[in-house]
């Protein structure tokens, strides 16, 4: 397994600079001029031709193929991603600055994956209860079929529009004051949940997590309506396997049989599951943040997208694609220890 | 030989066994009796569903959905299993009646070591310390004749031969002294020469601990190795039922004439391979009167319309059908000697 | 293949599928019936009014637009929009009749190019193994890096707003899945006795995979390209949803639902005033993704008593 593993390691920078390269192709689609305009924070810029020409020379733009792809990867390797537009600061900053918010908000969202994917899961397995197997059925086939943004409107439309209680953006006004203007809030990890409770106001804590739920569930929805079916089979099927009739012939009670000897052989497909779930939520966050205005960097992407900031799409792209590869690895990994098959070989 | 000075371990009195599937009901196992002594051991032969297994099963309470034991009575040391709690059945399984099932590799579980589920089997009976229990565990491996016990303790399943986890199995059944082995087809998935090596294992440890033994089988080479009495089964009932010897010497029942005819032959000059014509019925629809009849070259009307009993015909020896002496005629013709083997 | 219709047909589920694609199939062949158009582009949305808020259904063309209608010698073919208006006065009911046939165009055009490319690919990097084998696979592994979403929205950003990039752009992304199962499906034909027959009798390579590999693995590839062609279909939708898709006023489920981005919480007191503005366009949209699944789902339960040997 050591070597499988070596392996997955060393082949990593080589997949990441295909990623690179593949996201250089695209990029050179653009002429010189719209590069630059990645480059400058000044559009007024762009309009001297002379200025113009010598930043191009600057930055290695009208260059041939190969030298301008290197070029391109050493800016990449100092963090200089260009200039956004949109965020009126340089790429990586902005990156920097919005990454709390969407961390905090992913994070979140695998406590439902976990729990309803996994947990409930496991029990509408153990428990063949009719009422619960139609609401999985229900739940999964809705869940494949109603879209993100659509969903999310619903639970805006829901619980913001008729009740009131979940409202879109990260906090309240008064909130917002408090935690960026006021001098006496410290900003720990940028968590505001965690930050808020850090200073011991309770009130900022409760409004944050008002403002996640909405979020959380549209973002979470259908990862774990698919978990949850996952979980089901996989524990039913292991359920009928005869390792299982062995234990029971060996007297141990109901519950360690399921527990033990059932749930550890039914988790091995379901953790590589979630996982690969959990990795997807990353492409998930562009729609919801949108939809509820959470100021993360998947609502920052969709409007640098709709203003042809190209600089902050692609920058963006880049570190999910990123987030992607080293999650993936993770997973692997991971299912190569928890089976012993797989870890002993 | 049967000794009647020995204890009598099992009583199983009129078992029946039915499967309710959507298709109609399946009547595996219909009314079978049979008994076994201390340190005996039962061979139950027959075709694949025929009802052994569900037999077995049936016996410890382990059914799956949809089967339910609907009849008969099951005396382990005098007392009714049928009647039991499942929380004191838990108490005798594995302690009292251990199992030994056909596919090791599946049988065991592939995420924990030997030695955990081994240990397993002991401290979930008794108030024992995590190495006592590693300690009995290294004892039954070798017992059973696994080289290093000690590291063979540590690894899983997947790193076994075949024939070790069957060993390993064993060593798993007999970590409490039961008084009844339940063996299930325990060496068919195995090769030919590992075959031979568990069942000289098993007799050797039958006689250690003086246990007794119920084996299951299709194969008739088996039983003869290890059994002391035979109970054929077919759809559902016991057919023929009597010591070892008389099954291969004196067959009373056309299934058992067929089942011994359809063996090859070294010794003898048999151009043509018999073989029982026919397949085996299908549960849902079983014919009318002996379920044999449409198979049964000794078939006759009465067959047709009335199912026979299991009657005592001779001594110690019961058949279920009309016309035994026919078939006590034919066998004569053919002497069932030679090949097997059969212990005095 | 027909015993896999006449199991299709059975199935209650798969069954509701076929009916909502058949429903479907018709309005995408009558829309010019239906709804008929007002411009010479049919996929321009007519405007009800100049409004920029939404309208009730049954709300009146307006004096303006008629006004405007007739100076451009046009004919009013509806004086009511039946379900509504969305934002900017567009006429709703007239975007989601045409937008069944984009629906159609789109996800039934990337689906058929993006399986082309997959299943070229990956009967390649099957069949021929080694270091092709190893390349073709890490160039699906960097695709597949990153979130699918995302990069359509990188490709259609750099080539601009259009439903033809958007279409180039799900293609260009989406074709790696098809490639994955295709590969393995041939790596376990290709050992069968049939492929070596081929091979013994000097048969061409392209002509073993296309004659005779590619016919008896391509069925599970056919039960995903059913179900992506739902998904292609939302993914479209949220691109016009983001404003980075169709052009405005082009008729689009997802930009109709972009319409409504900004009405949903409704004015202060009436919740849920604008609720038609989501959905219509939403109920298209799910019952078109809903049918697909259903039909594709029950292809796959088809599908596994096949793998198990039971025809």
């Amino acid at each position: 397994m050591l070597s499988y593993i070596i392996r997955r390691i060393l082949i990593l920078p080589l997949i990441l600079l295909g990623v690179t390269f593949l996201i250089f192709c695209l990029f050179s689609l653009l002429s010189p001029m719209e590069r630059l305009a990645t480059y400058i924070n000044d559009p007024s810029v762009l309009k001297n031709p002379q200025s113009a020409q010598r930043l191009i020379d600057k930055y290695h733009l009208d260059e041939p193929f190969p030298t301008g792809y290197v070029h391109w990867l050493k800016s990449l390797l100092r963090f200089d991603f260009g200039w956004s537009p949109t965020a009126n600061q340089p790429v990586w900053d902005a990156i920097m600055q919005r990454l709390p918010a969407t961390m905090e908000l992913v994070l979140y969202s695998i406590i439902p994956v976990i729990l309803v994917g996994i947990w409930l899961g496991v029990i509408s397995a153990v428990h063949h209860n009719d009422m619960l197997d139609q609401f999985i059925r229900v739940t999964a086939i809705i869940g494949w079929s109603l879209p993100t943004f659509i969903f999310g409107l619903l639970i805006l439309f829901i619980f913001y529009g008729i009740l009131g209680w979940l409202p879109p953006g990260r906090l309240s006004t008064w909130a917002q004051y408090i935690v960026y203007a006021e001098e006496g809030f410290k900003n720990y990890t940028y968590f505001i949940t965690i930050d808020s409770l850090l200073n011991g106001r309770i009130d900022i804590f409760w409004d944050a997590l008002k403002h996640l739920i909405g979020p959380i569930i549209t973002l979470s929805y259908i990862s774990w309506a698919y978990l949850l079916r996952i979980t089901r089979s996989s524990m039913l099927e292991t359920l009928r396997k005869d390792y299982i009739r062995t234990a029971r012939s060996k007297g141990v009670d109901e519950k360690t049989v399921i527990h033990q000897h059932a749930r550890k052989n039914a988790m091995i497909p379901v953790v590589t599951v979630a996982g690969m779930m959990i990795i997807r939520m990353l492409g998930g966050v562009v729609i919801t943040e949108t939809v509820f205005t959470y100021p993360g960097l998947g609502f920052w992407a969709a409007s640098s997208a709709q203003q042809l900031d190209y600089g902050s799409i692609i920058g963006f792209a880049l570190l999910f694609a990123f987030l992607m590869v080293v999650g993936n690895l993770i997973v692997d990994v991971s299912y190569a220890l928890i089976d012993p098959r797989v870890r002993l070989e | 030989m049967v000794n009647d000075n020995k204890t009598k371990i099992l009583q199983v009195k009129d078992l029946k066994t039915y499967f309710f599937t959507e298709n109609g009901i399946v009547k595996a196992v219909d009314g079978v009796d049979f008994e076994i002594y201390q340190g005996e051991t039962l061979g139950l032969v027959g075709e694949s569903g025929c009802g052994k297994s569900v037999t077995a099963f049936s016996i410890v309470k382990l059914l799956d959905y949809p089967g339910k034991t609907v009849g008969g009575q099951v005396f382990f040391r005098g007392e009714d299993l049928l009647k039991k709690t499942e929380k004191k059945m838990r108490q005798i399984r594995g302690k009292e009646i251990s199992l030994i099932f056909q596919e090791p590799m599946t049988s065991l579980n592939p995420v924990f070591t030997i030695g955990f589920q081994i240990t397993e089997a002991l401290t979930v009976h008794y108030k024992i310390s995590k190495s006592k229990a590693q300690e009995k565990a290294v004892q039954l491996l070798e017992k059973v004749g696994i080289p290093i016990p000690e590291q063979r303790i540590n690894e899983y399943p997947h790193q076994l031969s075949g024939g070790m986890r069957q060993r390993a199995m064993i060593a798993m059944a007999l970590a409490c002294d039961p008084t009844l082995l339940i063996a299930d087809e325990p060496t068919t998935s195995l090769d030919v020469t590992i075959q031979a090596q568990i069942l000289e294992l098993m007799k050797t440890l039958l006689k250690e601990f003086n246990s007794s033994l119920i084996m299951i089988t299709h194969d008739l080479g088996v039983i003869a190795e290890i059994a002391d009495r035979i109970a054929v089964m077919y759809a559902g009932k016991i057919v023929e039922y009597t010591d070892t010897r008389s099954i291969f010497y004196n067959p009373l029942h056309p299934y058992t004439y067929g089942l011994l005819t359809s063996i090859p032959r070294l010794d003898l000059d048999i151009e043509k391979l018999d073989s029982i014509p026919g397949l085996v019925p299908d549960p849902l629809h079983f014919p009318e009167g002996c379920k044999f009849h449409p198979r049964c070259p000794f078939a006759t009307a009465k067959c047709r319309k009335e199912e026979p009993v299991l009657k005592e015909v001779e001594n110690k020896h019961m058949v279920r059908c009309w016309h035994f002496e026919k078939v006590k005629e034919e066998a004569k013709k053919i002497a069932f000697t030679g090949r097997l083997a059969v212990s005095e | 293949m027909n015993r896999i219709i006449k199991k299709l047909l059975s199935n209650t589920t798969s069954l509701i599928g076929l009916i909502l694609l058949f429903v479907f199939v018709i309005i995408a062949i009558f829309a010019p019936i239906i709804a008929p158009p007002l411009f010479s582009d049919p996929y321009q949305i007519p405007r009800m009014s100049w409004d920029t808020e939404p309208q009730p259904p049954g709300f009146p063309i307006s004096d303006d637009m008629i006004f405007v209608y007739e100076s451009m010698g046009e004919p009013i073919t509806r004086d009511k929009a039946i379900f509504g208006t969305a934002q900017g006065g567009y006429d709703i009911f007239y975007g989601l009749i045409w937008g069944t046939r984009t629906a159609f165009r789109i996800g039934i055009v990337t689906v058929v190019f993006s399986m082309l490319i997959g299943v070229i690919l990956g009967s390649i990097a099957a069949y021929f193994g080694g270091w092709l084998d190893e390349l073709l696979m890490r160039i699906t592994d960097i695709f597949l890096s990153i979130p699918f979403l995302v990069a359509a929205m990188v490709l259609t950003t750099i080539l601009g707003r259009g439903l033809d990039k958007v279409m180039i752009a799900l293609v260009f992304f989406g074709w790696m899945g098809y490639a994955r199962v295709i590969r393995g499906s041939i790596l376990c034909a290709k050992e069968d006795v049939y492929v070596m027959a081929a091979r013994a009798l000097g048969v061409k390579d392209y002509s073993i995979i296309v004659r005779h590999l590619l016919p008896n693995t391509i069925f599970p590839v056919m039960v995903q390209a059913s179900m992506n062609i739902g998904s292609m279909v939302i993914t479209a939708a949220a691109l016009s949803f983001l404003g980075v898709g169709a052009p405005l006023g082009y008729a689009d489920w997802g930009q109709m639902v972009s319409f409504a981005r900004n009405w949903i919480i409704g004015s202060p007191g009436n919740a849920g005033e604008y609720w038609y503005a989501v959905f219509f366009p939403g109920i298209f949209i799910v019952l078109f993704v809903l049918s697909w699944n259903l039909v594709g789902d029950t292809l796959r339960d088809i599908m596994d008593p096949r793998l198990r040997g039971e025809l």
